[in-house]
């Protein structure tokens, strides 16, 4: 599905990625742990191609074409998809029509016929029940007074709507409480499927309890340092990040290689 | 005073005064036109030096070099209507030219349409206290002066006591072949106590032309008449707009205004009223899309003369090519308003580096217990926003456009006719300046 050969890249001039390497196979989750300021959202926003984030060096792969080269409209079209850590708020443009007119989109540019206004309501429908989310979140403007766990539902509710092979969660979990934490990881366990993979990002483990990743990955300074399967979040959830910084990394990969 | 003596527009256009009959209609009428024509001639054209038209220069106008009577020895053709912006209950008067059809249409018990002169027959009392009462001089006047001196086309409409009068389209164009022409025009709505009314004036051609139109309105809303006006202005670029709007409100009246400005090449609208009565309330609501080289001017004025009034002025701009906007929105709250409640906003998305919007504006508080707010914004799209937009499928051109016309939406969401409102958010999609 995705690799990410020696990735470098830039934020007004500064290096954030420092040579990231990240391969991931159809149908997997993966997690990508790491401290503030690691690159995690750097990450999401280079594959998604948002402006000021300069690739300088290295390579990214998807389904056998280069992304890099593409627009962000073209990767979303290709099934890219990027769940935002602040969702934007549009005030005037109607979560409906947003919506509808994105889907359109994507389904113009991989040549399938447009939904009408009644086929699309009628998907629509089917994405809201398996969400919990109420009709009334349709009809209002996107994200515009949106509560913080409304945003993030709105969030798994377009990639339930757009059904990308690759989604990145960037910090889905941040600013939940418990109860939407469960509601939106619900969400996304119903998307999980052979060929639709996934990059969830995140600062803590407790998101990991609800979607369970394949490998967790862990970022510090721009690179993936370790490597591991869900016990690997559970690790570092326990030492903390500190003692990553430490020099503790060394010893766990030991510890994983055994 | 010699600069605009000197001017040769002023000059033409007070020679065109000389040049024609002024004897119609009764001696109060022809004193009041050749005081008008002294006044304009005094006063000249505004110029950047005059504070209300510092930001709306005058030079298309001059340019134009239009006679302000019908030039002679030419047979001018109707002009072409287009579409009607909508349906109108109580009929359509089509104005060609700057001219009063032959016919108005009939209408319905307790509306009355009268070309100005039988309205001065009809009201004469009334329409000499209003004709009387319009501020003259200065070059800021200078307009309404010249509209006051050649007065001779208009239209009065009067609607009777407690009689709902439906909706009124007004439709103004020009034939693309006619001479330059100024076209002065005056409008009088005189809203008996209880009385209903909409008009829609839909100011468009057919074809190209160039022309101009000078259009003084006045209103009179007596105790709980309710008006709505909603201006539709979609001319081609040679086309000069001057509107002058005063409205007096009586206790417990509601003024609407909603207008919308497409096209044109010079527009500027004055937009004044009075709360003069207890509980009197005026929205003013425009939007305007503007690209190449137009020139779109709203200046707002409300006066609160009456305790527990309300007033809001909500504007939104879009400004590509070279174009022009400027907007001043004025309150004045007189001393004993007390419990008035004043609302403005005027936001702009300029799109193109060479756009400019001038934006002002003025509260001035001398009552107590006021609410008041404002806020005026001139800026660019949100990246971040396109950036979302994009990351979900649709092209940057997409986007911008979705955004913008989101951005205007917020003018005709505040319309209560929601198929109108429906098809000015159309007619504002379709104006968005391309790609710049």
């Amino acid at each position: 599905m995705l690799e990410i050969r020696n990735l470098h890249a830039t934020v007004g001039g500064k290096p954030i990625l420092k040579g990231l390497n990240l391969e991931i196979a159809d149908g997997e989750i993966h997690a990508i742990m790491g401290p503030n300021g690691a690159g995690k959202s750097t990450l999401g926003n280079v594959i998604a191609g948002r402006d000021g984030y300069e690739v300088t060096a290295g390579e990214v792969i998807y389904r056998g074409k280069n992304l890099l080269e593409l627009e962000p409209e073209e990767r979303a079209c290709e099934g890219v998809f990027l769940a935002f850590q602040y969702p934007v708020e549009i005030p005037g443009v109607n979560n409906t029509y947003f919506l509808r007119a994105a889907l359109n989109a994507q389904r113009k540019y991989r040549g399938e016929s447009e939904l009408d206004s009644m086929q699309f309501l009628k998907l629509v429908r089917e994405k809201l029940q398996i969400l919990h989310i109420s009709d009334d979140l349709m009809h209002r403007a996107v994200n515009e007074g949106f509560s913080g766990g409304e945003k993030k539902r709105n969030e798994i509710f377009q990639m339930a709507v757009l059904q990308p092979s690759l989604a990145i969660l960037d910090e889905t979990d941040s600013g939940l409480d418990i109860d939407a934490l469960r509601l939106v990881a619900e969400g996304v366990n119903r998307l999980r499927s052979e060929d639709r993979s996934i990059i969830v990002i995140t600062h803590y483990q407790r998101l990991l309890d609800h979607i369970v990743p394949d490998v967790v990955h862990v970022l510090a300074d721009g690179k993936i340092v370790a490597s591991g399967d869900a016990k690997l979040a559970l690790k570092l959830e326990e030492e903390g990040y500190t003692w990553l910084e430490q020099g503790g990394i060394q010893a766990l990969n030991v510890e994983i290689r055994a | 005073m010699n600069t605009s003596v000197t001017n040769p527009l002023v000059a033409k256009w007070s020679s065109d005064f000389h040049s024609v009959d002024q004897q119609q209609g009764p001696g109060w009428m022809r004193e009041l036109r050749e005081s008008a024509a002294a006044q304009f001639g005094a006063a000249g054209l505004p110029s950047r030096k005059t504070e209300a038209w510092k930001y709306t220069p005058v030079r298309m106008l001059e340019k134009l070099d239009p006679s302000a009577i019908r030039p002679a020895g030419r047979d001018w053709q109707d002009a072409a209507f287009p579409e009607p912006v909508c349906e109108a209950s109580a009929g359509l008067v089509n104005i060609s030219n700057g001219f009063l059809p032959e016919h108005l249409p009939d209408t319905t018990t307790g509306l009355t349409l009268l070309p100005l002169a039988q309205g001065v027959e009809a009201f004469e009392e009334k329409l000499q206290s209003l004709l009387d009462s319009v501020q003259l001089d200065g070059a800021a006047k200078t307009f309404t002066a010249l509209n006051t001196a050649f007065l001779d086309q208009g239209l009065v409409i009067h609607v009777g006591e407690n009689v709902n009068a439906g909706s009124l389209l007004i439709r103004w164009a020009f034939s693309g072949e006619a001479p330059a022409q100024l076209s002065n025009f005056r409008m009088i709505l005189l809203l008996e106590p209880g009385a209903e009314l909409e008009i829609i004036e839909q100011f468009e051609s057919a074809g190209e032309s160039a022309s101009a139109l000078n259009v003084v309105t006045q209103v009179d809303l007596a105790e709980g008449a309710v008006l709505g006006h909603v201006r539709v202005q979609r001319e081609s670029d040679g086309v000069v707009l001057l509107t002058s709007t005063s409205v007096e409100q009586a206790a417990g009246t509601r003024y609407r205004y909603n207008g919308f400005d497409l096209g044109g090449g010079l527009v500027r609208h004055e937009l004044y009223t009075r709360l003069a009565g207890r509980g009197a309330e005026a929205d003013f609501n425009g939007a305007f899309v503007l690209d190449r080289k137009r020139l779109v001017d709203n200046h707002v004025s409300v006066e609160h003369a009456s305790p527990a009034c309300s007033s809001t002025q909500f504007f939104r701009g879009v400004l590509g090519g070279s174009s022009r906007g400027v907007f001043n929105g004025r309150a004045l709250i007189q001393p004993g308003a007390d419990e008035s409640s004043v609302k403005q906003s005027n936001a702009n998305l300029l799109l193109s580096t060479l756009a400019e919007m001038d934006t002002k504006p003025e509260l001035e508080i001398y009552a107590d217990e006021v609410e008041a707010s404002h806020g005026a914004t001139v800026g660019q799209l949100d990246e971040t926003a396109i950036f979302y937009l994009r990351s979900r499928g649709l092209s940057d051109a997409q986007a911008r456009h979705m955004l913008t016309a989101a951005f205007c939406h917020a003018v005709t969401d505040r319309l209560d006719d929601r198929s109108l409102a429906e098809r000015l958010s159309g007619m504002l999609d379709e104006a968005m300046p391309g790609d710049a």
